[in-house]
């Protein structure tokens, strides 16, 4: 035991003061790449036209460098509602209905101490009937169709439904979004998201930044 | 003992397999293999209990059927189709295949990028140089160190050892900063590339950051296997004794098997083999705490002989057209033995078949956990480092 708290207290303070402070990384990839070029750009989801990129369609696959580069910045996060009655506490129901695994993993580093997601008041829940959002990652697959819905269905309101990745939001490369069968109120864009891209997407849905 | 078959298929009336660490299909004489399926009747004293396909201790969608008597688990099935992303390759260009690979399983993405890209260059005798073939292996070990401090921050976690659990992940998220500023990407999405890498990689900063990482990792190691509580949650929990067994699974009962024993790429890199003996949880765990020592030292070689890595011109992949025959191979990913076949013809893919490491632990895990108490699942589930994204089929 006493190993444990000497290691701590030698270790120090690692926790991020985002969103207050800057974000200490941000994976260059997962940002939204920028470009100046007019013109046709090979990009494998046709997410760039002219010097337009669809964060929502970009996974982040790099095929566009070097005419395009990451833009370095937290991306574009589209929010079409806003619970600021969740502002104080919030807690998390992670679904997968169809990823490779790495969406999941990035929200699931929000409880690592770099990110310490409970300074915010935000925690993970094992149950949607006792989440404020659902973070929902990967593809539309029919198996998991009738478990989202359900989801859903069992939470209270006010709830947040937040597409996270380019698989949730457009299918990416691999399939269908989920928008298909449900509306989405957040998207976070990336492939996957940056957990500060997370961060700063949670922190947009109810209102504190 | 016979190397499994990994996969097995008919074509034109005769059937084929590739076994497992093996680059050459042969004819087999054996059945096409056939799903687990294991009859779970519930009687006076027995229940189903059914377990996802979402819940909160799971990582990805899947769900568990358990006959149980509350207590201890009777039997076991487990359906991983619900989030079958129903992926085909058939007909795909290079490049969109190679992306659709990548995602598989997100995780070990380096693993299967690198073998989808060594398949495409044998299939057109496109030679690598031993740089290129260098910063796959780094890529690869480094995944490796990142996927088994994740599990041992789950396993840590679920034994209540939290300040374990937390340290762990720290370092696990220093190691996933590092390689997203180092190659651009924190699972390694976008380098790999037929005949080359898609962007140019300096090397020159991580030694110190990785070496201080696997430091910090045999400190924490070595004090969680004083802990007590640890042990006791760990020791004799799910054990595994199944030759069909992947990776740490197989290795946690004593098999000295590792696809990187024999692969070219890890030539002259001496690759240490450690192995447990009891099969359990702990068994798995100790191993793959062992593998990131194993692995560093790996990285390290690699290292000391490149530090700079200039992106290749991605005009071979234009050089990849094929003639339609069927090329194999196999690589060591986290999880284990991943093996692949496929052909390209006039560009594009024309047969792809995988097998995961994934499927075949969740299958002898789901065998092993006959007897053992319900309590122990966890442990049983997290020591093996699952990906259900990889145990999806392909079409």
């Amino acid at each position: 035991m006493k190993a444990w708290f000497l290691r701590s207290f030698k270790k120090g303070i690692v926790t991020s003061s985002f969103p207050s402070g800057k974000n200490e990384s941000l994976s260059p990839w997962a940002t939204t790449p920028a470009g100046d070029i007019s013109g046709e750009v090979n990009c494998p989801v046709d997410a760039i036209h002219n010097d337009k990129v669809d964060s929502g369609k970009c996974i982040s696959c790099g095929i566009c460098f070097p005419q395009f580069k990451p833009s370095l910045q937290i991306p574009q996060i589209t929010t079409t509602r806003v619970e600021k009655s969740l502002s104080k506490s919030m807690k998390l129901y992670i679904f997968d209905s169809g990823t490779c695994g790495a969406c999941n993993l990035e929200i699931m580093a929000l409880n690592s101490p770099q990110y310490d997601m409970n300074r915010l008041g935000l925690s993970f829940t094992n149950t949607p009937r006792q989440a404020d959002a659902i973070m929902v990652t990967g593809v539309l697959t029919d198996g998991m169709i009738d478990p989202l819905k359900a989801a859903i269905d069992s939470m209270a309101s006010p709830k947040i439904v937040f597409a996270v990745g380019a698989c949730a939001i457009s299918g990416g490369i691999m399939g269908k979004s989920i928008s298909e069968i449900v509306g989405l109120d957040v998207q976070v864009p990336g492939c996957p998201p940056d957990p500060f891209v997370i961060m700063a997407a949670i922190e947009k849905a109810r209102g504190r930044i | 003992m016979i190397t499994p078959a990994r996969i097995v298929f008919e074509e034109d009336g005769k059937i084929f397999a590739l076994r497992r660490y093996s680059e050459d299909l042969e004819d087999f004489s054996g059945d096409l293999l056939k799903k687990r399926v294991v009859d779970l009747k519930p009687s006076e004293k027995l229940s189903l209990f059914p377990y996802g396909p979402s819940a909160g201790g799971f990582t990805e969608s899947i769900y568990f059927s358990i006959l149980t008597s509350g207590e201890k688990i009777e039997a076991m099935n487990y359906d991983t189709s619900l989030k079958d992303r129903k992926i085909s390759l058939s007909g795909k260009d290079i490049l969109k295949a190679l992306l659709i690979t990548e995602r598989i399983n997100g995780i070990h993405s380096a693993s299967y990028s690198s073998l989808f890209c060594d398949l495409m260059e044998r299939s057109s005798g496109i030679e690598i140089s031993q740089e290129i073939m260098d910063l796959r292996t780094l890529m690869m070990e480094m995944e490796r160190i990142s996927h088994h401090l994740f599990v041992a921050g789950r396993l840590s976690g679920g034994a209540s050892q939290n300040i374990a659990s937390m340290n762990i992940y720290l370092l696990r998220e220093e190691l996933l900063r590092i390689t997203g500023q180092t190659f651009g990407h924190r699972y390694f999405f976008g380098i790999n590339k037929p005949g080359g890498i898609g962007r140019d990689i300096d090397l020159s900063n991580i030694y110190e950051k990785l070496e201080s990482i696997v430091t910090e990792y045999e400190e924490i190691y070595r004090t969680l296997m004083d802990s007590r509580i640890f042990i006791d949650r760990t020791d004799s929990t799910a054990i595994i004794r199944d030759e069909m067994a992947a990776g740490p699974v197989l290795r946690g009962f004593g098999k000295n098997m590792d696809g990187r024993l024999q692969h070219r790429y890890y030539n002259n890199l001496n690759v240490r083999i450690s192995t447990g003996d009891s099969g359990d949880s702990l068994a798995r765990y100790v191993v793959r705490s062992e593998e990131i020592f194993s692995s560093w030292e790996i990285v390290k070689k690699i290292l000391d002989r490149n530090t700079r890595f200039n992106m290749v011109e991605e005009a071979k992949i234009d050089k990849i057209q094929g003639t339609g025959e069927k090329i194999s191979g196999y690589m060591e990913t986290p999880s284990g033995d991943l093996s692949m076949i496929l052909s390209v013809r006039s560009g594009k893919i024309n047969f792809f078949k995988y097998s995961s490491p994934s499927l075949w632990n969740l299958r002898v895990f789901a065998d092993a956990m006959k007897g053992n108490n319900f309590a122990d699942f966890y442990f049983g589930l997290e020591s093996l480092g699952l990906c259900v994204s990889e145990t999806g089929d392909i079409r």
